[in-house]
């Protein structure tokens, strides 16, 4: 497909790299010719100077060629605009990203309006990550599939665990009554691996589970993890984040302090929070922290703008004892060094926009196919986790599992047939209808059929 | 530096070059004039030495980073013309390794300065082979590799940039890939159409496929001692000049016109400065050499109309000796030699845009001598040109310049030939235009130099192929640093 990327920042370069490697043909448009020259460098890309929003730059670009248009600008005005445009002039889908809260409240109007097949709102998105682990502090990583029957949850293997070093096939016979969860992938120094039968899960090793919610709450029981409730909570920097966040988390009964250092975005989110606890000062100064008591907090997210503070404070956090952190940070390729010290917990903006809009353009990458639901990645890319639903007439429909030839390296993580979430055996098979989650350790699969054969 | 990237990327494009000896080894059997072995022998070298460097280099890292493009390009290039001259040896048709690795540098480049003597009776083969290497060389080698080996690397622009001619690079396509293929699906159309039009006027179809290659690729090797001028027909002479002027064009250009993008081919700025170039030009010489044509105004258009064709797309062929025109019409002709056609063609030269946007600059300048604070940008095509690559174009044509001054002082160290001829010969070597002045004129060779000034012949010809920079790369001892 011919994909337009406008505007060449942190999410349209990654885009840019992920779509190419899939196969597509992507163009760049962006106003800044240095930005141009290190994409020319280091992808495959056609660049273009100027301005997206421009007709002319868009008909330059061979906009009516285009399959989809995604605008990921710094500015929400130029990214509507540039979506309004490219519709009228050809362009079949479009995207992009909006960020103000304002535009929130009216985004279905705009959307229908402008023509925007699919709107962004990153910060938005993290904040609905984040809350999901304060509610699940156990997890390090929570993924939602299946419209939410199923989840998978990431966390990290500790020597106390009883499931480490035990091949897994024998662990229900060495832990009587251990509920069954499928373990879907497993990351180890940077690799990321597929469980077999055989695997031996050691400390230290993230693993990531798959299961249906009350199963999943059974397990991290059974472990002895359940124990942390959250119920105070500590946000560093009154971002954009934040406010989502706090708007979330409020109504569950979940006390909020938020430390902003500038008095007059302070004073504004004290006004719009009312249950907010705001409080003006350096986040960063360890003196402010302790008045607050960061000692007696269940968790402490650091979401300020800048990625180095938020590590370090993070990283005081965790030292002085906080049950649970969550750092956001955009540089994914810092996330091992993190995970050593401590930091297991970490939302990329960046990351979750780049997901969000690669599932989409799957999904309308071969029209027959069995669209991609839903796309997680892991580890920068080096595994996915993929929902599709499986369509009548399909091959593999009605045939058990264990008869069906599998790529390699691909494993049918759960199937959930209406509300039942089955996680499979040999001996199950999928119906038409069926959600099925895969796990990958390659990129690009856009069709069930790919690696299910008969 | 990644070395495992660059001997897989060698290993490949010496397989190429084996692969692409294969015409040339079908029209040696075709006629058996017993040239056969040399191609057979040349060919099992490259794959002998190829292949195991193509299967043994294991790169971990594909990235192909600004060293590793600066540093493939131009050794390729010397590889490749290193091995297409031992077909010349190994036939005997050019027993001495110098001479044959000219010829070959010459074929390559595009240049199409010749140290033979006689190209009559030659091997039929051997010529064809001659003649391919400047279809090959004109729209590059790597550009071929990247048009058909699958994608070997994520990174191929800097590949791309040392090669293709231009101040900057211009992709019709978003991938390299496909980019690459639609450059030579356009490049070979136009070849075998010119082949057909050729054979229309009467050319067999050995000797049209021959000067169709040497057209297209900008080159001008022939197998007539009088080139062009052999067949003697005015039909042939305004069909080559017609569609060397066109291989001077950029290709973007005709992939504009295919997608029904009239406008902007008729608005294209480098396009309206070089065709008005090459009007002005022939006019203003087929006045001054009127005289010497008995006032017959038609002929001498038909002499000047080819020759500065010959000159501006940098190709080679000749129908008149301009050794014997006026010297006004020498002089010019000389400082076409510099010009060369537009960037993205199969042309050498310093290329029309540079010209247009030095032009630009220096009215600049002159502005800002009596309206200093007037905020001037320069525009070409339209657009604002960023001052880097109007900096890197001012550097590029100096450095053109000394190159070309440098080349002639140690040709000079022959102690053959006068100014003129020593001068034009650096001139046309680093243009890669062909003939020169004085003795390496239309009618004479480069035979008479020692095996010294043919070195600095071939080091020049490269520089002038890869746009100087890469080649000059290769002598910066920080490249070779681990």
């Amino acid at each position: 497909m011919r994909i337009l990327i406008v505007g060449d920042g942190k999410v349209g370069h990654t885009l840019a790299k992920s779509l190419t490697d899939e196969g597509h043909d992507v163009v760049i448009i962006d106003r800044d010719e240095d930005v141009l020259q290190h994409c020319e460098d280091t992808l495959d890309v056609l660049c273009i100077r100027g301005n997206g929003a421009n007709a002319k730059t868009l008909i330059e670009a061979d906009v009516a060629a285009a399959d989809i248009v995604i605008s990921a600008t710094a500015s929400d005005e130029t990214n509507m605009l540039c979506c309004l445009v490219a519709k009228r002039l050809g362009a079949r889908y479009t995207i992009a990203r909006i960020r103000d809260p304002e535009y929130n409240e009216s985004l279905t109007l705009l959307q229908r309006e402008l023509g925007i097949d699919l709107t962004i709102n990153p910060e938005r998105a993290t904040a609905m990550e984040i809350s999901r682990l304060l509610r699940f502090p156990f997890a390090s990583n929570i993924e939602p599939f299946a419209k939410g029957h199923v989840e998978m949850v990431e966390f990290r293997a500790q020597e106390k665990d009883s499931i480490i070093d035990w091949p897994l096939k024998q662990l229900a016979a060495h832990l009587p009554g251990i509920p069954r969860v499928l373990y879907a992938a497993v990351e180890r120094d940077g690799e990321v691996f597929i469980p077999n039968g055989d695997f031996i899960i050691r400390a230290g090793d993230r693993v990531h589970v798959t299961g249906d919610m009350v199963t999943i709450t059974n397990y991290f029981r059974f472990l002895g993890r359940d124990s942390l409730r959250v119920k105070k909570v500590m946000l560093l920097g009154g971002s954009r984040i934040s406010y989502y966040l706090a708007k979330m988390i409020v109504p569950m009964g979940i006390h909020v302090s938020m430390i902003e250092i500038d008095p007059q975005k302070a004073a504004e989110l004290s006004e719009a929070l009312p249950h907010v606890d705001v409080i003006l000062g350096d986040g960063t100064d360890q003196e402010l922290l302790e008045q607050e008591a960061l000692t007696d907090m269940d968790a402490f997210v650091c979401l300020c703008n800048r990625d180095e503070e938020n590590l370090i404070t993070g990283l005081y956090a965790a030292r002085q004892g906080v049950p649970k952190v969550i750092v956001k940070n955009n540089r994914v390729f810092y996330e091992e060094i993190l995970s050593d010290l401590g930091l297991d917990s970490m939302v990329s903006p960046k990351e979750i926009t780049c997901d969000t809009i690669l599932r989409y353009v799957r999904a309308r990458v071969n029209g027959g196919g069995t669209a991609v639901e839903r796309l997680y990645r892991l580890v920068d890319g080096k595994a996915e986790a993929l929902e599709f639903i499986a369509r009548e007439g399909d091959p593999y429909i009605g045939i058990p599992l264990k008869d069906l030839q599998m790529r390699r390296n691909v494993l049918v993580a759960v199937i959930v047939r209406g509300n039942k979430v089955i996680v499979p055996f040999g001996n199950n098979h999928i119906e038409a209808g069926d959600h099925v989650v895969i796990m990958a350790s390659e990129s690009g699969i856009s069709d069930l059929n790919e690696v299910i054969h008969r | 530096m990644n070395i495992q990237l660059i001997f897989r990327l060698i290993g490949s494009i010496l397989m190429i070059e084996g692969a692409a000896m294969t015409p040339s080894l079908l029209v040696s059997l075709y006629f058996g004039d017993g040239d056969a072995m040399a191609f057979v022998y040349t060919m099992l070298l490259l794959f002998a030495i190829g292949l195991p460097l193509w299967l043994l280099a294991k790169p971990r890292d594909t990235n192909l980073r600004a060293r590793e493009g600066f540093l493939v390009v131009p050794l390729a290039w010397i590889l490749l013309s290193f091995f297409g001259a031992l077909p010349f040896m190994f036939s005997g048709m050019i027993p001495n390794f110098f001479d044959a690795l000219f010829e070959a540098v010459s074929g390559f480049t595009t240049t199409g300065a010749s140290i033979m003597t006689n190209v009559m009776n030659q091997p039929r083969g051997m010529m064809f082979w001659r003649s391919f290497t400047h279809w090959v060389g004109g729209m590059g080698v790597l550009v071929l590799t990247l048009a058909i080996l699958p994608k070997m690397s994520g990174r191929t622009s800097h590949l791309v940039r040392a090669e293709s001619p231009g101040p900057t690079l211009s992709k019709i396509l978003p991938r390299m890939g496909d980019t690459a293929k639609v450059l030579y699906l356009i490049y070979g159309v136009l070849t075998a159409i010119m082949l057909g039009v050729l054979m229309l006027c009467g050319m067999n179809f050995y000797d049209a496929s021959i000067h169709a290659m040497g057209t297209a690729g900008t080159g001008g090797f022939s197998n007539y001692a009088a080139s062009i001028g052999a067949f003697n027909s005015p039909v042939i002479e305004w069909v080559v000049t017609a569609f060397m002027v066109l291989f001077g064009v950029n290709f973007a250009l005709f992939y504009k016109l295919l997608r029904g993008d009239w406008r902007d081919v008729k608005n294209n700025e480098e396009l309206r400065w070089f065709l008005c170039i090459f009007i002005g030009a022939t006019l203003l010489i087929a006045l001054i050499i009127l005289p010497d044509y008995e006032g017959n105004f038609f002929t001498s258009l038909r002499y000047s109309a080819f020759q500065i064709a010959t000159i501006v797309s940098t190709t080679g062929y000749s129908t008149a000796d301009f050794n014997l025109w006026p010297i006004a019409a020498r002089m010019l002709i000389f400082l076409l030699l510099f010009f060369g056609s537009c960037a993205g063609s199969t042309a050498g030269g310093m290329k029309i845009c540079r010209i247009g946007m030095l032009c630009k600059q220096g009215l600049r300048e002159v502005r800002r001598v009596f309206q200093p604070r007037k905020v001037q940008t320069v525009r070409f095509e339209g657009k604002a040109v960023d001052e880097a690559i109007l900096h890197q174009v001012a550097v590029f044509a100096c450095v053109y310049v000394i190159l070309i001054i440098l080349g002639a002082v140690l040709l000079s160290f022959n102690g053959l030939y006068d100014f003129e001829t020593n001068f034009t010969a650096a001139v046309t070597c680093v243009s890669n235009v062909g003939p020169g002045l004085g003795a390496v004129g239309p009618a004479g060779s480069f035979a008479g130099y020692s095996a010294f000034s043919k070195i600095i012949c071939c080091v020049l010809m490269l520089a002038g192929r890869l746009e100087i920079f890469p080649i000059l790369a290769l002598f910066h001892p920080a490249i070779w640093r681990k």
